[in-house]
């Protein structure tokens, strides 16, 4: 008989030729970071990446410059046209493949801390269709 | 054009779905895209890692979801 398919919820996309990526939320104080970090836990939960904080990127941690060195892809998440998450890639050297941001995607930039799943979604969907593809 | 996804139904294989269904919108095509969520049926088709995309019986992508761009150009073949 033959053996029951794996699914790649797992870690088997490298496997597959998926990718593997590391994931930056640029995780502002306005409402848009704090979406960008909901949206890269949702991304890493669900099997697209591995979230990491952007300020251990911004402080040069040569741990971190391996891990990137060794994945496939950084994706990007700022919440508004600052860009600030893209500002610190570039300034430690790394180029993202996937580059979102949140305003552009229609979400407006407010400085409050409600978040709802429907933005969340939003910017999760984007990352998966590839809509920040440079 | 007839355009499967198969997997169990996991979120991975529903990204895949609406990934196609955006895809399919954006070429202006028409096609049939089915869900095959049937172990038995998976096996069968000797789908080792989901979610797989199949079109028109040829197996596309297997154990991955391919975003947007990467489908335009599977579909358009």
């Amino acid at each position: 008989m033959a053996s029951r398919p794996e699914c790649a919820c797992g870690d088997t996309s490298a496997l597959a030729g998926g990718k593997k990526r590391i994931i930056f939320p640029c995780a502002g104080t306005a409402n848009v970071g704090l979406i960008s970090n909901a949206a890269a836990l949702q991304l890493a939960e669900e099997g697209y990446g591995v979230a990491t904080c952007i300020a251990l990127l911004g402080s040069g941690d040569p741990g971190l410059k391996k891990r990137i060195a060794d994945a496939d892809e950084v994706v990007i998440i700022d919440g508004c046209p600052m860009t600030c998450g893209a500002k610190i890639a570039n300034a430690q050297g790394v180029i993202p493949a996937q580059h979102i941001v949140i305003t552009g995607l229609g979400i407006d930039k407010v400085y409050e801390k409600n978040v709802t799943e429907d933005e969340v979604e939003l910017v999760v969907s984007a990352a998966w269709e590839g809509k920040g593809r440079t | 054009m007839k355009i499967e996804v198969l997997g169990t139904g996991c979120m991975k294989c529903k990204r895949l779905f609406k990934n196609v269904e955006i895809a399919v919108k954006e070429l202006g095509i028409t096609a049939e895209i089915v869900k095959v969520d049937d172990i038995s049926e998976i096996i069968n088709r000797g789908v080792m890692l989901t979610p797989a995309l199949a079109v028109d019986g040829d197996m596309k992508v297997s154990g991955r979801v391919a975003d947007v761009k990467e489908l335009k150009e599977i579909l358009k073949g």
